[in-house]
C-alpha cells in the first residue's frame, strides 16, 4: 500500500461548484484499491518507508467507506506479518528498522481486521512483544517516550504508544501516571500543546495530546474552554482548517482539529457545513481521493483524514469514527469492550 | 550493469533483493533500476553489520534519491560514529541537504545527532537564520533551535535578539512568539516572577499588536502574561478599547480586543456589555464561530435561542 500522490488531481475549478457536490465513495474506494497495482512507479517505491502506515490510512478509509472488505485480508496480514522485527517491533516494510509509528500503524490493522487471533497464531506470544516493544521506549523517569533506539521524544510517540497498548490490552505495562504528567507539561500559554514542553501549539499534536489524556481517561486536566477556543479559531472564512495561526488550510487539519474538538465536546464550536464544502472541494471526481487542498495531487494520507474529518461532522453515508483512535468507532468499542 | 554491481569497492558484496514477504502481490517488485540497485546493496551491508568508509557513499546516494528514507539516515550516523569520522564535514555536507529538503524529518534528527557529538553549537544560529530566510515557521528547525538553546544553554539576549529580526519581517510568526515564551519563561520554570520583565513583554507585544490589530499571535501573548503574573485583564483595558468600542459597533479592529473586553466586562460584573461584545462578535466580526460565542454568552447566564445547536450538544 502506498502513499503514493497522484495520479489525479482535485479540482480546482471553485467558482463552477456542482450543485451535486457530494462525496464521490465508489470513487475513493476504487482509488485507494488502486494505490496497490501502481508497483510500476517510481513513487511507490519512494513512500516505502511510509507503507505499513499507508495501509492502516488506506484500510480505515475503506472501513468508513463502509467497504471494510475492498483489500484482501489474507495478504495485509501476510504482509503486516513481514514487518515484524524479532523485538517485537514494526518497520514500515519488510527490511525497515522497526519504529513506534509503524508498530502502532500494525496493532491498528490487526484490530480492524479482527485478526489478533490469526496473530498470536502465527506469531507465538506476539501480542506481548509488541507490548514490551512499545512500553520499553518509555523513560520511566519523564514519562516520556522515544520512537526508536536513538531516543528522540514526541508527544506523537507517547499517544501511540498508548494507543496501541490500549488495544492490545496492555496499558498496565507503562506508567500511564507518568505520561500523564509529561502531557500536561507540554500545555501552552495559549492553551494548545506541543510535540513537548514548550515546543509551539501544532493541531497535530494537540490531537496526541487530547487523545493521550482520553485514553488515561485524564481529560479532566485540559482547559476545554480555553483549548476549544484555539482549535475553533482554526477555521479559516473557506471553511478550511489550518493547524497553526497564519498558517495554510489543509485537508488533514478537518481531521486533527476536529476530533480533538469532538474529544472535548467541542465539536459544534466550528461551522460543519463549510467544513465539509472545504473538504469535498479537494476530492478528485474522475479518479478518486483527496487532496490537502484544492488543485493539488490527491494521497491517501489526505484521503482517510478528510474523510474522517467527514464522519465526525456528520456527513451521511459514513461509518462513525471514533476520535480518539481514527478507527470505526463500532471496531474500538468492540475491542475496548475486552 | 549497474553503478554498484560494475564497481570493484563493491564485488564482495552479494546484493540483498527485496524480501517482499513472501507470496504476495501487495508487494510485488518494480523498482526503478538505480534505485533498486543501490537498496539491495543498504540491505547487504546492514544485514553484515558492515562499518566501512564505502557505506557513507551509498547512503549518500540513497539518500539523494530518496531523504525520507529514516534506516538509511539512521545507519549513516552509525557508521559516522563508529568511524569517527570528521562530524564538521557531515554538517558542511548536511546544509544544503537541509535547505533542499526543509520538510524532512529524518534530517533533523541526524543533525541533532551529529551536533550533540560535536559539542558546539558553532555555526548553528547562522544556519538556522538561513533556514528561515526560506520558511520562518519551519516547525523542525524551531524545535531544533529549542533543543540547542538547551543543549547549549544559549543566553536569552541573543535569542531575543534573533526573535525580534523574525517578527520585524513578520510580526505574525506564531512560531517566533511562541520562542519568545520559551526564551522567556519557559526555560525558567521555577524562578521568581520579575515585574520588569513583565512590562517589557507587555510593551513589547502591545508595539506588535499596533502593527497588525488582528494578528492573534500577541493578543495570545498577553493573555498569557496576564495570567502568568496573576494580573487582571482589566490591566489593558484602555488598551483594548483602543481598537474597539461598543459605542462605535461599526469601528471594530481587532476582533481580539472585543473577545478581551467581553471578559473584562464579565469581570466586572457588566454583563449586558459584555454580551453585546460576544452578540457583536457572534453575528459581525468572527460569525464562523458563532457557536462558541453564543456558547460564552450562555456561560454568562444568557439563554440560546431554543433552537441553537448548543442544545443538541450535553457533554460541556
Ligand atoms: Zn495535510
Amino acid at each position: 500500500m502506498s502513499l503514493a500522490s497522484g495520479p489525479g488531481r482535485a479540482r480546482t475549478d471553485t467558482a463552477h461548484l456542482p450543485d451535486d457536490l457530494r462525496l464521490y465513495i465508489d470513487k475513493h474506494v476504487m482509488y485507494i484499491q488502486s494505490l496497490d497495482r501502481r508497483k510500476d512507479e517510481l513513487e511507490y517505491w519512494l513512500t516505502e518507508h511510509l507503507r505499513l502506515s499507508g495501509l492502516y490510512w488506506g484500510l480505515t478509509a475503506l472501513h468508513l467507506l463502509g467497504q471494510p472488505d475492498a483489500l484482501p485480508r489474507d495478504e495485509i496480514i501476510d504482509f503486516v506479518i513481514s514487518c515484524m522485527h524479532d523485538n517485537g517491533g514494526f518497520g514500515a516494510a519488510p527490511g525497515h528498522d522497526a519504529h513506534m509509528l509503524y508498530t502502532v500503524s500494525g496493532v491498528q490493522i490487526l484490530a480492524m481486521l479482527d485478526a489478533f487471533e490469526d496473530f498470536e497464531q502465527r506469531v507465538q506470544d506476539g501480542k506481548r512483544k509488541i507490548g514490551h516493544f512499545i512500553s520499553n521506549f518509555q523513560n520511566r523517569d519523564t514519562g516520556t517516550f522515544a520512537g526508536d533506539e536513538w531516543g528522540e521524544t514526541d508527544t506523537r510517540f507517547l499517544y501511540g504508544a498508548l494507543n496501541a497498548l490500549s488495544l492490545l490490552g496492555m496499558l498496565h505495562l507503562v506508567d500511564v501516571t507518568k505520561a500523564v504528567e509529561h502531557v500536561d507539561s507540554c500545555a501552552n500559554f495559549d492553551g494548545g500543546y506541543g510535540t513537548g514542553p514548550g515546543a509551539e501549539s501544532h493541531a497535530g499534536q494537540i490531537f496526541t495530546c487530547v487523545g493521550a489524556l482520553t485514553i488515561a481517561g485524564r481529560l479532566d486536566l485540559v482547559d476545554r474552554d480555553k483549548l476549544g477556543a484555539w482549535l475553533s479559531e482554526r477555521q479559516l472564512p473557506n471553511g478550511g482548517l489550518n493547524g497553526r495561526p497564519e498558517k495554510l488550510e489543509d485537508v488533514c487539519y478537518s481531521w486533527w482539529v476536529v476530533s480533538s474538538l469532538a474529544m472535548i465536546g467541542r465539536l459544534h464550536w466550528i461551522d460543519k457545513e463549510k467544513l465539509a464544502t472545504f473538504i469535498l472541494r479537494c476530492q478528485d471526481p474522475e479518479l478518486g481521493g483527496i487532496a490537502d487542498r484544492p488543485g493539488d495531487m490527491v494521497d491517501v494520507f489526505h484521503t482517510v483524514f478528510g474523510i474522517a474529518g467527514l464522519s465526525l461532522i456528520g456527513y451521511p453515508g459514513l461509518q462513525e469514527v471514533d476520535p480518539v483512535y481514527c478507527m470505526p468507532k463500532s471496531i474500538t468499542q468492540r475491542i475496548l469492550a475486552g | 550493469m549497474g553503478v554498484y554491481s560494475d564497481d570493484p569497492l563493491w564485488a564482495d558484496v552479494e546484493p540483498l533483493p527485496q524480501d517482499d514477504g513472501g507470496p504476495n502481490p501487495l508487494a510485488a517488485i518494480a523498482y526503478t533500476d538505480e534505485y533498486s540497485e543501490a537498496m539491495s546493496y543498504l540491505r547487504a551491508v546492514m544485514a553484515s553489520n558492515d562499518m566501512s568508509e564505502r557505506v557513507l557513499s551509498l547512503t549518500e546516494d540513497i539518500i539523494s534519491m530518496n531523504p525520507a528514507h529514516y534506516t538509511v539516515w539512521l545507519y549513516r550516523a552509525r557508521v559516522l560514529l563508529t568511524l569517527k569520522k570528521d562530524l564538521k564535514e557531515e554538517i558542511a555536507w548536511l546544509n544544503p541537504t537541509a535547505l533542499n529538503y526543509q520538510k524532512n524529518y529524518q534530517i533533523w534528527h541526524h543533525r541533532q545527532t551529529i551536533i550533540d557529538a560535536l559539542d558546539s553549537p558553532e555555526g548553528e544560529a547562522e544556519f538556522i537564520a538561513q533556514m528561515f530566510e526560506r520558511d520562518a515557521k519551519n516547525y523542525h528547525v524551531w524545535s531544533y533551535r529549542q533543543w540547542l538553546v538547551k543543549r547549549f544553554d544559549i543566553d536569552d539576549e541573543s535569542e531575543l535578539k534573533a526573535i525580534d529580526e523574525l517578527l520585524r519581517a513578520d510580526v505574525r510568526n506564531n512560531s517566533a512568539w511562541n520562542h519568545r515564551w520559551f526564551v522567556v519563561f519557559g526555560r525558567h520554570e521555577g524562578d521568581s516572577l520579575d515585574e520588569t520583565v513583565l512590562e517589557r513583554e507587555l510593551k513589547y507585544a502591545q508595539a506588535a499588536i499596533y502593527l497588525a490589530p488582528q494578528n492573534q499571535s500577541p493578543w495570545n501573548y498577553v493573555r498569557g502574561l496576564l495570567r502568568k503574573y496573576n494580573k487582571p485583564l482589566s490591566t489593558i483595558k484602555p488598551f483594548a478599547t483602543e481598537f474597539a468600542s461598543l459605542d462605535h459597533p461599526d469601528d471594530v479592529h481587532s476582533s481580539h480586543a472585543l473577545d478581551v473586553l467581553a471578559d473584562i466586562y464579565e469581570g466586572e460584573g457588566t454583563k449586558a456589555d459584555a454580551a453585546k461584545a460576544l452578540d457583536l462578535l457572534a453575528q459581525k466580526y468572527d460569525p464562523i464561530r458563532a457557536n462558541y460565542w453564543t456558547y460564552r454568552k450562555f456561560l454568562l447566564g444568557f439563554p440560546p435561542e431554543p433552537d441553537h445547536p448548543i442544545f443538541h450538544h450535553h457533554n460541556y
